[in-house]
């Protein structure tokens, strides 16, 4: 929670600000859309921080949205499948691409960039190839399967402000990964790996695994992240979906506390680094600024933050330091 | 003194780069040169090549054509189709592929014609040009095959104004576009809104897209780009509508903008509240004609731009030049498409997305 402390200061700057100067920024339907977004992008931030935990990197995760995500209208309406063996099928593809991501990390000792960087290709090319690069829609149909992230739940007493659906899936992983990380003995190994992983070995850490799982987990996150994109969206470009969204999970997992150096995460705080970043994005528009002048916002506002962060961390570290040496010549 | 000799060579140096730079008149003149020369030795079977700036259904539509006109028997052909998916840099490299594949001739989209003159030069130097669907009148093309943008923009913004009561209705307005670096963008937008506004057509106006101004009744609170990334085009709509509760009417310009605004008003419950002039002919925006809720949709016929493309490409280098018009524009027209003839239109697109799939 600590570690989640910078990121939420940030974020409440950035709310104070988007309330006085965001027009209708309070209203019920803004706020519910917002809550939707930053639910959609946090399974996806996620999932790159498992990865990050362990000393990692994922850059195929837009690519593995776009397949998953184009799959999935396509096998629905071309191919005529039923949901219940598209979704388990997409899943699976999913959490089998992070496997040979996984293994090719931890048996054949390629770099995690490298191998990511070559899925961030292949694919998006095999999307691409699969469709034929035609874009894939529900064509106004499977609205019962839509509502998996369109539905919307009404909260007594809030006339204005539905709950999205896609809050439960969000929320749910969150907590999973939360309780994984710091109530489980596999929790603590996965930290211990990414803090120092021939340690963590020599000391019976079976880090070849925990490393590959967290692959796993990280590409069937992003599988799922796609599937509840593409319900949200209704159709997509396989040339184009997804594209830059491994940057924004990375961005928003770094912004959130985790060290890109590994061994350290807040779930909380990549919950708020995504919030963050869909909340800005939603105050340019509101705000009547320029849309061409997001993501230099947004590139500011994270450089910001994490150099924020670092100074308050070497801060305390030194606090810490002077009031240990009190403390050693009292 | 070394450095004067060496400010003065680096000087000559820069002069000579600068008159070797070829001009557009020039290329234009040698690809016709090389066209006249195709009169007494015509090339037996040419290859020619169709390259659109994007991937979209609408581009296989075109791609049906152009393989049909390389089939047709008063053409044949043989015809190349390149969809180039990575933008501005994909389209370069293709391109240049294409050139060092000895091409005949190339039938392009320029994604930014301003900043692609290198490459389009070097296309008209070793092979013949035109341009498709988006023009660069400053490149040394030999005709431009597609619609005007700005007549087309102007066919949206008069659907808008005829579906807003002719102005009386008034109101707020937003545009939502992908970009707005390239040409049939630019004028496609200006179209709309002096459509829309009721002026007297002007296709050199321009309206700063950052400026929101008010006239004939009409708000132009603004214009959004969304680069193609579909969450923030969709995010784009909702964020306008939350910011302007009572916007009157909304266009969007590609054919993602306009599907995407259909989902938003459905999902917001906002039909008939909000009225939509479309661009293009995404199945979710025809449907939602057929309801009734979007006032009507302004299509380009793609297929033609294809088979057109094709046609011209192969009669230049048979040395005929005859097709084209003194302007350099072949005109296909944009038509609109309301609740009225929405049916029979997407019964014809289906049959042409089907033929352009199966296109070999």
């Amino acid at each position: 929670m600590k570690r989640a402390l910078g990121i939420i200061g940030i974020f409440l700057a950035i709310l104070v600000f988007s309330i006085f100067f965001a027009e209708n920024f309070t209203t019920g339907i803004n706020l519910m859309q917002l809550t939707n977004r930053t639910a959609l992008y946090s399974v996806l931030a996620l999932g790159a921080a498992l990865v990050i935990v362990t000393g990692g990197i994922d850059l195929s995760i837009g690519s593995v949205v776009c397949l998953a995500g184009i799959m999935t209208p396509w096998l629905l309406i071309e191919h005529e499948w039923t949901p219940w063996q598209v979704i388990p099928t997409v899943l699976a593809m999913s959490a089998f691409i992070g496997l040979c991501h996984g293994l090719l990390i931890t048996r054949l000792k390629l770099q995690p960039f490298l191998v990511t960087l070559c899925g961030l290709l292949l694919y998006r090319g095999i999307a691409r190839w699969m469709t034929g690069d035609q874009s894939q829609g529900f064509m106004g149909e499977y609205g019962d399967v839509r509502a998996i992230a369109l539905a919307k739940f009404s909260i007594p007493g809030l006339t204005d402000y539905r709950l999205p659906a896609t809050v439960i899936p969000a929320l749910v992983l969150a907590i999973l990964i939360g309780l994984f990380l710091s109530r489980t003995v596999w929790g603590r190994w996965l930290l211990a790996t990414g803090r120092n992983e021939s340690a963590a070995r020599y000391s019976g850490v079976p880090t070849a695994w925990l490393v590959t799982g967290s692959y796993v987990a990280c590409s069937l996150l992003a599988g799922f992240g796609g599937m509840l994109f593409i319900f949200d969206i209704g159709s997509a470009q396989p040339s184009d979906f997804g594209n830059f969204y491994e940057l924004y999970a990375i961005a928003a997992a770094v912004l959130g506390g985790c060290s890109l150096r590994g061994g350290e995460a807040s779930v909380v705080g990549v919950l708020f680094g995504v919030a963050t970043l869909r909340v800005l994005q939603n105050t340019i528009t509101l705000a009547g600024y320029s849309s061409q002048i997001e993501f230099a916002v947004v590139g500011g506002v994270l450089l910001l933050g994490v150099a924020a962060d670092e100074l308050i961390r070497r801060y305390a570290a030194r606090r810490l330091e002077r009031a240990g040496a009190v403390a050693a010549r009292a | 003194m070394k450095k004067l000799v060496s400010v003065v060579a680096l000087a000559s140096l820069s002069f000579g780069l600068l008159a070797a730079a070829p001009l557009a008149g020039d290329l234009v003149a040698a690809q016709k040169e090389r066209i006249a020369a195709y009169k007494s030795a015509p090339k037996k079977r040419s290859h020619v090549a169709f390259v659109s700036n994007g991937v979209a259904d609408f581009w296989t539509i075109a791609k049906a054509g152009a393989i049909a006109a390389g089939k047709a028997k008063d053409i044949d052909c043989d015809v190349t189709v390149e969809f180039p998916g990575g933008g501005l840099g994909d389209q370069k490299r293709m391109l240049e592929d294409l050139v060092i594949k000895g091409i005949d001739g190339i039938s392009v989209s320029p994604i930014d014609p301003t900043n692609q003159a290198e490459v389009l030069n070097l296309v008209a130097e070793k092979s013949l040009l035109i341009t498709n669907d988006s023009d660069a009148p400053s490149a040394p093309r030999l005709c431009y095959i597609g619609m005007d943008n700005y007549d087309a923009g102007l066919m949206c913004g008069k659907l808008a104004r005829e579906g807003t009561k002719n102005g009386a209705g008034g109101g707020k307005v937003a545009i939502f576009i992908g970009r707005l670096e390239q040409d049939n963008a630019k004028r496609r937008r200006q179209g709309f809104i002096d459509g829309l506004l009721g002026r007297t057509p002007d296709p050199t106006r321009y309206d700063e897209p950052s400026k929101v101004f008010t006239e004939a009744g009409y708000t132009i609170v603004g214009t959004w780009t969304d680069s193609f990334d579909r969450a923030k085009a969709k995010a784009n709509i909702e964020d306008v509508m939350i910011k302007h509760p009572d916007l009157a009417l909304m266009t969007g310009l590609f054919e993602y903008n306009s599907t995407l605004a259909v989902e938003v008003i459905r999902q917001t419950g906002k039909e008939g509240k909000v009225q939509l002039a479309a661009f293009d002919e995404g199945a979710d925006v025809i449907a939602a004609i057929k309801e009734g809720f979007v006032l009507g949709t302004v299509v380009q016929d793609p297929y033609g731009y294809g088979y057109e493309s094709v046609k011209v490409l192969n009669a230049f280098t048979k040395g005929d030049m005859s097709m084209v018009p003194a302007n350099g524009i072949i005109n296909i027209p944009a038509k609109v498409i309301k609740k009225d003839n929405a049916e029979a239109f997407w019964k014809d697109l289906k049959a042409k997305i089907k033929a352009g799939k199966e296109a070999k």
